[in-house]
């Protein structure tokens, strides 16, 4: 090809080049620059609507750091289908609430497991300490949706008693774990 | 600055808006909303009970595996019914401290005398012996130390309940085959 001649792109790139040196200056890359970074770190100030701070009411928004459990300070009461759901605080595994079940329901052709572990949860809309029973639904393979790690008194496995990574399917019908659901056993006073 | 340059600025400023607004799920569909039981529970203005200590720590500690009634899976010993029999004897007595659950479970001497006592009257009340005295946190503190095997030593309560006739047959207390799975 000869380097002389120029190609359709060719011309179009140096037009576009022509053009943006004569539109846009150094200052004005800047200022431009400076107006997206700010925008864009300003734009979550906006007073929108988002799941996290729905239920608290406006006006009545607290700092972030207002728990001791870092877990609560992240959470949210209404959508367990995400892991930062208040009561998934401590569990480890698929959530029920993802696979045709509930936060505190398993999905058809699951059986509950008659054992779990329990831990305690922040509720962050009142701040109050709630035992949550961590019950694994068993008898069909694993779900697979939801993957959440909430490991809040979590224990290696040495201490199985207080150890999420544990199967929890003992004394179902079945060892196949299927998710894990997260049913509310009481307020702690 | 041109109006076709002025609309494709705020194309992309709106881009970035959406990008910049982190989780934010505008297909957040009402009925998902209305079945979550804490929405449920924030309309209906109910109110959950709060738990005395005793049943937080039994909560904390085992009803994972011993059931908030008291009795679960096959494999787990039953309280219900059946645990108040072993304060019958000193050596059942002994027994319920220095089981290893109980004995190296990282509560306080306090709180392990308060859940017991606490199970005790919850789930078998009608075992207790009429005498029953609590169990206090010095009792447990000096009990808690021994260790046991804790099968023989059951067996071996489970025949001086027997032969002291403070239960009917060691049926009673018995404990089924674990199943395999």
């Amino acid at each position: 090809m000869n380097p002389g001649s120029t190609t359709r792109l060719d011309r179009w790139f140096e037009g576009l080049s022509r053009t943006a040196a004569r539109r846009t200056s150094r200052r004005s890359f800047l200022a431009r620059c400076g107006l997206w970074l700010f925008a864009s770190s300003a734009l979550p100030l906006l007073p929108v609507a988002r799941p996290i701070d729905a239920a608290e009411p406006p006006g009545k928004r607290k700092p972030a750091a207002k728990f001791a459990s870092e877990f609560a300070n992240h959470a949210q009461t209404h959508d367990p289908t995400r892991c930062n759901y208040w009561r998934y605080c401590a569990s480890d595994g698929y959530m029920c609430a993802c696979c045709g079940g509930g936060p505190n329901t398993c999905p058809p052709g699951t059986v509950p497991a008659p054992t779990s572990w329990v831990g305690t949860c922040i509720n962050p809309e009142d701040g109050k300490t709630y035992l949550i029973a961590y019950r694994d639904c068993c008898g069909q393979d694993s779900c697979g949706r939801c993957p959440c790690l909430g490991q809040e008194g979590d224990m290696p496995s040495y201490r199985p008693q207080v150890n999420s990574d544990i199967v929890w399917c003992f004394g179902a019908s079945s060892m196949v774990y299927h998710c894990s659901s997260a049913g509310l056993v009481g307020l702690a006073e | 600055m041109s109006a076709r340059w002025r609309a494709r600025r705020a194309g992309s400023l709106l881009a970035c808006c959406a990008l910049s607004l982190p989780g934010y799920a505008p297909a957040q569909s009402a009925l998902a909303v209305s079945n979550v039981p804490d929405v449920i529970t924030r309309r209906s203005g109910l109110r959950v009970a709060p738990m005395s200590r005793a049943a937080q720590i039994y909560a904390g500690n085992c009803q994972g595996c011993h059931g908030d009634l008291g009795s679960s899976a096959r494999e787990i010993p039953p309280l219900a019914g059946r645990v108040g029999y072993f304060a019958r004897l000193p050596a059942g007595r002994r027994y319920l401290v220095q089981v290893p659950n109980v004995a190296l479970n990282a509560s306080s001497d306090e709180d392990i005398a308060a859940v017991l006592n606490w199970v005790l009257m919850t789930y078998s009340r009608a075992q207790l012996p009429a005498d029953f005295t609590p169990y206090t946190a010095a009792e447990v503190s000096q009990l808690r130390r021994a260790r046991i095997d804790v099968v023989a030593e059951r067996a071996r309560v489970v025949r001086e309940l027997v032969s002291a006739r403070q239960i009917p047959s060691a049926e009673a207390l018995a404990l089924p085959q674990i199943a395999l799975y």
